[in-house]
């Protein structure tokens, strides 16, 4: 059937129409822009971390005892604790540290080229409080200088991740600097940090004891590839066994931090997922039974269009594209309503701007659901007879 | 009331004709106002005034005295140093004024001392915690003043956890291995959403088990488990050190709340910072430019930037799909009523009034109102499962009142009035001759 | 023009089955205009609809313009129906979302007549039918007569070879039967074969042979004799 015979059938129904367009624009403004925040979640999500994930486990633990907390109680527990750790097969190194990385926030000190305070000055910056395999454990390459050992233990020296380096040296050669917390003695590849800090991959690590343990300590492991299952298994009793009086968290891969990290876009993405699902299922149900309740009218209307001489195939094309041109010219309202949402949300979350390939790809989707939808009652509209169908009542 | 009965039957037969749409229909938009009522609920419990009472006289005070010329420094810290408590505190103009931080312990009591300990939240605060926010005490009350003492106050779970009843004043409990004397244990109280403590996002987070005084936890290294922020601090780690060092450097952790009563005495307390910050910056202190911040509790959720984002984000997508649906059900509904348009017709022509048909319409509209309210609650709960499994800190905003059900059915009579109204007007008003034939 | 030979019609329910038509044998000539009368149920709309490929049939043969139309498909059936066939219903059926114009156009689509030549065709057709001025009009503003006469109209716009009407004055005062009744017979001039189904023995006397069906089967098929009234 002609487009101009829909658009003038659809005319004489107004309000439906109306209130047909209103949803299907509505439907693919909320679609393409919930798609968009996924993708969106899911960049964050995957972007080079400069760590191996699947080769590091974490635990956070404490000691439940106060004294246990101070020196030098502390760091006799904590080697106690790594080497039962060691122990293990499949574990290739192990170091405490005060925090890990791939975190929201964390400890932060500030970090500025001693003579040159206010031009240098980097506000927060995360510091790993650690011991000399923790550069293996971190899977770290040396780009300068050289990696700190436990001769440096105590001594003011201080390693800098690449990003770091270069904001506070620019191009100038960084080792043997003197910062706010240490000479650098050397710069080591990037790995993601910290979301909040100044830059998510800024970092400084320094060799020395934890001194106390307030808000707990973190056990950092590596393990042999593949093996990262069989050693989460026994780390906790492990690490329970090397001293009882130890308030365990839970073994967190590193790739479960991350997740951690970026959960509430996960979340948001995953719910607004969910949204467009039950959207495109709300699109479906009202085709459906748009074509089911106008069965009745239908059948009649198909019988005549029969009689006239409209084959079935012919038929089934007049009902599909009826719906798939209410569809597009929803759509067509729809792109106004995705730019119009976006522009709202990037007020209160960020939000990728849509390209202009995503609303016609989410036309394709709403199409394919519509019709998915349609040609069910359509295929029963045109299969009655159109001798009973023109029959008067 | 005998034709309301009638015409509840006659709605009901009519759904029994055609179950399959009237289901839909209704699928569709207890659909839509279930997700709603999901995120609503989150959104008023994440926004509400939890302390309408007194919310117009509570501040929170920042200084933004931190060390480092920086003259584009206009925003304070979000937590502030023990010195510029020292300096904020005893003005004579607020009529109560607490400095605050959280952190937590393991407890347990003297005569169970062989017990692993459990681990309790604590709340580091000062004497006036209590009045300023209203928080209603079972037994004994809070401490005579804001210096350093071995005493508690415990709140009445941690009582009945601990002691298993509330009558405990007097009685001493461990807390990482330090002997207190209990001295009061609190009524029931929460504060949702915790205002008096949003950074780190956790204002939706449960009141503490147990308050100790300020001074004592400076005395014994009790540090913040949300934000502790050294700027310039020199220190070798001694802990034998720790009380002087927090409490003459930038180790900000503290939060300081105030209470000023009438508009006049918000007034003189920002004059009183002010001059403050004239008198530190005499004394070659405060570098930064004048930052000071006096934010309402109603405010401090913005101004902390502790906002759940996610949440506005999808309230606003939720408005939508409940536009989405009740322009989908008011479609399908206008189906349902064209479909028996003709039967509408007949008994207007056999002599029904257009009021007799409104108050069909009404009786359906009663009926789908009662039964879209049953399906939206039950969506509406599985929505806050969702967003609760989804959403990190969502998870103590998910119960309901018996107002808010109220509001919830209220809302959902009105939308199925305006899904059928539009239908209803077309069958019963529109000319008898064109409906007919044919 | 049409031939069927021993053509049996059988509808099954889960109950009963209905012989509609047995064993007919028929033969319309081209630019015949035969009255089919029969009493209430008797099968006349059933024949009606076998002949306009609308019903299919259980046994037999028919032959439509010397081609059988057994075996073939909805495609081939619907081309056959649009081109050569024109329908009048017992009811209107027109679609009502439609206007005049747009409601007679809808077969002249289907055969793919380009825009210029369906529009000559329909205020042709509209001018026959004496409805010219109403052409925007919707079904449901006009009267029953004013209907029947659009369902005319949409039946002769494609210049059919033969026109099948069931009851064409069914529901018509005697006056607008006799229009309508005119108006088949000037379109049966102009060279269209025409089956007509009437109860009233005055139209019947008025066509050029009179065919009556009695309990599914053919009675007689005298030629031009003027038969008494059936049922
Ligand atoms: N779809 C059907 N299913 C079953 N039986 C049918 C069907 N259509 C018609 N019949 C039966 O076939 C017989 C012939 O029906 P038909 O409609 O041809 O009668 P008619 O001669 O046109 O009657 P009238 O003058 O009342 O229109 C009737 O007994 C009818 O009940
Ligand atoms: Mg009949």
């Amino acid at each position: 059937m002609s487009v101009f015979l829909i658009i003038k059938s659809l005319l004489r129904r107004k309000v439906v129409t109306a209130l047909l367009l209103l949803q299907l624009a509505v439907t693919l403004g909320l679609v393409v822009n919930s798609l968009l925040l996924a993708s969106a979640a899911k960049e964050l999500v995957d972007q080079p971390t400069g760590l191996s994930l699947e080769q590091i486990l974490t635990v956070w633990v404490k000691p439940t005892s106060k004294a246990l907390r101070l020196e030098p109680a502390l760091s006799e527990v904590i080697n106690r604790q790594l080497a039962a750790v060691r122990q293990i097969s499949g574990v290739e190194a192990a170091v405490y540290a005060n925090q890990i990385p791939l975190r929201q926030g964390g400890s932060n000190w500030n970090i500025f080229e001693v003579d040159r305070q206010d031009e240098t000055n980097v506000d927060s910056v995360p510091y790993y409080n650690s011991s000399e395999q923790i550069f293996q454990v971190l899977d770290v390459r040396l780009i300068t200088g050289r990696l700190l050992t436990e001769l440096d233990r105590g001594a003011l020296n201080i390693v800098l991740t690449e990003k770091l380096a270069k904001q506070l040296f620019a191009e100038q050669n960084p080792v043997g600097k003197v910062t706010n917390n240490g000479t650098v003695v050397g710069v080591v590849s990037d790995f993601y940090s910290q979301r909040y800090a100044s830059h998510p991959f800024y970092g400084q690590i320094v060799l020395g004891p934890l001194h106390r343990a307030e808000q707990g300590y973190q056990l950092i492991v590596r393990v042999a590839q593949g093996q990262s299952e069989a050693v989460r298994k026994q780390l906790t009793d492990v690490i329970r066994n090397a001293e009882p009086q130890m308030d365990i968290g839970t073994v967190l891969r590193m790739d479960e931090n991350r997740d951690d990290v970026f959960r509430s876009e996960i979340g948001l993405a995953t719910l607004l997922a969910v949204l467009s699902g039950l959207m495109l299922l709300v699109a479906m149900i009202s085709a459906y039974s748009h074509a089911h309740f106008h069965a009745l009218q239908m059948q009649k209307e198909v019988g005549i269009k029969r009689a006239l001489g409209a084959s079935k195939a012919r038929v089934l094309l007049d009902v599909l594209s009826e719906s798939w041109l209410t569809t597009a010219i929803g759509a067509g309202f729809g792109i106004l309503v995705c730019y119009g949402l976006n522009i709202s949300l990037a007020k209160v979350i960020s939000i990728p701007a849509v390209p202009v390939w995503l609303p016609l790809l989410t036309l394709v989707l709403l199409l394919l659901c519509v019709t998915l939808a349609t040609w069910y009652p359509a295929r029963i509209a045109t299969r009655i007879s159109p001798a009973t169908a023109t029959k008067t009542l | 009331m005998e034709t309301l009965i009638h015409n509840l039957k006659l709605s009901w037969h009519s759904i029994q004709r055609a179950p399959l749409p009237y289901a839909l229909t209704l699928l569709i938009l207890s659909l839509g106002l279930g997700t709603f009522f999901s995120n609503a609920t989150l959104y008023y419990w994440m926004n509400r005034d939890p302390i309408p009472e007194k919310s117009q006289t509570l501040f929170m005070a920042r200084l933004n005295s931190l060390p480092g010329d920086c003259t584009d420094c206009f925003e304070p810290p979000r937590v502030i140093s023990y010195m510029d408590v020292q300096k904020m505190s005893g003005s004579g103009i607020t009529s109560a004024e607490a400095a605050m931080f959280s952190s937590n312990a393991y407890a347990k009591t003297l005569e169970n001392q062989q017990a692993t300990p459990s681990q309790v939240e604590l709340r580091v605060t000062q004497r006036d915690f209590f009045k300023l926010f209203n928080v209603p005490f079972l037994q004994g009350e809070t401490w005579p003043d804001n210096k350093a003492r071995m005493e508690v106050v415990i709140s009445k779970n941690t009582a009945i956890k601990f002691f298993s009843r509330t009558d405990v004043v007097g009685q001493d409990m461990l807390l990482d291995d330090k002997l207190y004397k209990v001295i009061g244990v609190l009524d029931d109280w929460s504060m949702l959403p915790r205002l008096y403590d949003v950074n780190g996002r956790r204002s939706a987070e449960p009141a503490e088990d147990i308050y100790i005084p300020l001074e004592t936890a400076y005395d014994l290294a009790i540090q913040s488990n949300t934000q502790n922020s050294f700027t310039d601090v020199d220190w070798d780690g001694n802990m034998a050190t720790y009380p002087q060092m927090a409490r003459t450097n930038f180790a900000n952790m503290l939060q300081f709340w105030v209470q000023l009563d009438s508009p006049e005495k918000v007034q003189q307390y920002q004059q009183f910072l002010k001059n403050l910050v004239q008198d530190e910056k005499a004394a070659g202190r405060h570098p930064r430019p004048e930052g000071n911040k006096l934010d309402n509790i109603l405010d401090i959720q913005k101004a902390m930037r502790a906002t759940n984002d996610q949440l506005d984000a999808f309230a606003l997508v939720a408005s939508l799909f409940l536009l989405v649906c009740v322009v989908n059900a008011s479609h399908l509904s206008l189906n349902r009523y064209m479909a028996n348009q003709y039967e509408f017709s007949l008994r207007r022509a056999l002599g029904a009034s257009r009021w007799q048909l409104q108050s069909q319409i009404m009786a359906d509209v009663l009926l789908s109102s009662v039964l879209a309210f049953a399906a939206a609650l039950v969506f509406a709960q599985l929505g806050l499962w969702t967003i609760n499994s989804l959403l990190p800190g969502t998870r103590a905003l998910a119960s309901w009142d018996w107002q808010m059900l109220g509001v919830m059915a209220l809302f959902v009579v009105l939308v199925s009035y305006l899904v059928t109204l539009y239908p209803a007007l077309k069958t019963s008003f529109s000319p008898l001759n064109q409906q007919l034939k044919q | 023009m049409i031939k069927i030979n021993n053509l049996s019609k059988i509808f099954r329910t889960d109950l009963i089955e209905t012989h509609a038509l047995r064993q007919i044998n028929l033969q319309v000539n081209e630019g015949e205009f035969a009255a089919l009368t029969g009493p209430s149920g008797s099968g006349k709309s059933t024949l009606l609809n076998v002949l306009g490929t609308l019903e299919s049939f259980d046994q037999g043969d028919y032959l439509l313009d010397g081609r059988s139309v057994k075996g073939l498909s909805d495609r081939e059936l619907s081309a056959l129906r649009n081109e050569k066939i024109g329908f009048i219903f017992q009811g209107f059926n027109l679609i009502k979302d439609f206007s005049l114009f747009d409601n007679i156009e809808l077969p002249l689509r289907y055969r793919g007549f380009s825009s210029t030549e369906r529009k000559r065709r329909v205020e042709q057709a509209l001018e026959t039918v004496g409805l010219a001025a109403r052409r925007d009009y919707h079904p449901s503003q006009l009267s029953g007569g004013q209907q029947q006469r659009v369902a005319i109209a949409r039946a002769i716009a494609g210049e059919p070879r033969i026109l099948l009407a069931d009851e064409p004055t069914g529901n018509l005062d005697s006056l607008m039967a006799r229009q309508v009744m005119e108006l088949l017979e000037k379109i049966n001039q102009q060279g269209c074969t025409i089956l007509m189904v009437t109860h009233d023995p005055d139209q019947a006397r008025r066509a050029n042979r009179h065919i009556q069906i009695v309990d599914g089967q053919l009675n007689d098929s005298s030629m031009y004799e003027p038969l008494a009234a059936g049922a």
